[in-house]
């Protein structure tokens, strides 16, 4: 018997050793996935309902999640278009019966709402509990995913304010959506056989040879959204030009600010700009409010660790409990100090 | 044409929140239809809300309101169980009532 060999069935005794179940096929490598794992990980429900856990919710029970968790971003009646697009409108009875949604058709609606565009009722189980709510993704529980949605549903009018939807009857309520005849699987994105988005044919004959500048900014207009140098990201090979004389230069950016780092990694940038108003308000904004009151340091803190609402409008910010005492105060006085970048 | 509103009130103790959607074309009248005739007006003018009764909100709408509006507004007082009802009236005489229990 060779040394290799020798080697190969050591190697196979302690495979055998470390646990019977593992591959052999890769040696050394991993281990299998244990069933729990797997449950873990494997959440998704298809469009047939495979993958949906048994539960139930009532539009009743829905509402009271939704004033809770869901009315911030999405308003009341699902109606807001503040945050997010709206997640209902747009769907008449008409369509319920027909299942195409008849304002595509006519192309007379202003904006899509979900309610309009999802063809299968699975997709917004599936992701109402892997995604929602925004601030905390797959904290609710099977029967308030289902709870969650019936209300949903009946801001759509798909089901009456009475119903109760379970795992049972999800597959009824599937046939009343109003897209579920809207969604065509004849093309490109989907067989490879189907046409494509865009198609592009290599040039034979008659090609151009020279690019001609078909159009280009006024000099006096090129400033008109301030430096885009300043404006564009900074991966990738295109890069925005200089519009205005003397802003940025060429010279090294200055080192950013090491609070911008802090911020980055706690997640406010998630729902604050600097200077800008995105789910919360901007930091800039915060500092402005809070010019010339002694207190806002320890306040601000306290808001931070604790969460709040109403100050700033109708969004809610989430308790950050995650986020060090430290770095809360460091946070909050680069905050009060104008959140200077560098 | 017209569907039911949607209300939500809901009280903390010292006023009462409430939130409206209501299910309305709301035409200018300043619209042109496919074939360039002028779509007609047709849009809510007044809206009263009322809380056991009494008047809380009295509103002119105009053409100026977007389809299917939203209205949010907050009143003093009111309590679990109270009762909250809007009704409207559009220039074509049509009118919608709906009521909602305070939560």
């Amino acid at each position: 018997m060779s040394r290799f060999s020798e080697l190969l069935l050591a190697g196979c005794l302690i495979a055998a050793a470390a646990g019977a179940s593992a591959d052999s096929s890769f040696p050394g490598v991993g281990r299998p996935a244990t069933p729990s794992e797997v449950k873990a990980w494997d959440i998704d429900v298809r469009p047939d309902f495979k993958g949906l856990p048994p539960g139930k919710g009532s539009v009743d029970q829905g509402i009271e999640l939704w004033e809770a968790k869901c009315t911030a971003c999405h308003g009341s009646f699902g109606e807001s278009n503040e945050v997010f697009t709206p997640l209902v409108g747009g769907t008449t009875k008409e369509d319920i019966e027909t299942g195409r949604v008849g304002a595509y058709i006519r192309q007379d609606a202003p904006q899509r709402s979900t309610l309009m565009k999802v063809p299968t009722l699975s997709t917004l189980w599936d992701y109402i509990n892997r995604a929602m709510p925004w601030n905390a993704p797959k904290s609710l529980s099977p029967d308030e995913v289902y709870a969650v949605l019936a209300y949903l549903l009946h801001l759509g009018e798909i089901v009456p304010a009475d119903f109760t939807l379970s795992d049972k009857n999800i597959a009824e309520v599937q046939k009343r959506m109003p897209n579920r005849n809207g969604m065509t699987t004849k093309h490109g994105m989907w067989d490879i056989k189907g046409k494509p988005d865009v198609k592009n044919v290599a040039c034979m004959k008659n090609c151009k040879t020279q690019i001609t500048m078909g159009s280009s900014l006024p000099d006096y207009a090129r400033d008109a959204h301030g430096n885009l140098a300043d404006q564009n990201r900074v991966i990738g090979a295109v890069r925005g030009q200089q519009t205005s004389e003397g802003a940025g230069g060429g010279a090294a950016a200055p080192a950013p600010h090491p609070a911008m780092d802090l911020m980055k990694k706690s997640g406010c940038s998630g729902c604050h700009g600097i200077a800008s108003k995105i789910l919360g308000p901007s930091f800039r904004d915060i500092a402005k409010r809070y010019k010339d009151d002694k207190g806002a340091e320890s306040q601000l803190i306290g808001r931070v660790k604790a969460g709040g609402s109403g100050t700033w409008g109708d969004a809610a910010m989430p308790p950050q409990a995650h986020v060090s005492d430290a770095d809360t105060a460091a946070l909050i006085k680069w905050i009060l100090s104008g959140s200077p970048e560098n | 044409m017209a569907g039911p509103m949607r209300i939500r009130a809901a009280s903390n103790g010292t006023e009462t929140e409430v939130k409206i959607l209501m299910s309305h074309d709301m035409e200018t009248g300043q619209r042109k239809d496919a074939s360039g005739a002028l779509v007609p007006a047709h849009h809510i003018t007044e809206l009263t809300a009322t809380h056991n009764g009494r008047v809380v909100l009295a509103a002119q709408f105009g053409p100026a309101v977007s389809k299917n509006p939203y209205l949010q507004f907050k009143f003093a007082g009111g309590a679990k169980g109270d009762k909250v009802s809007v009704s409207w009236v559009d220039n074509k005489g049509d009118k919608r009532t709906d009521e909602v229990v305070v939560a």
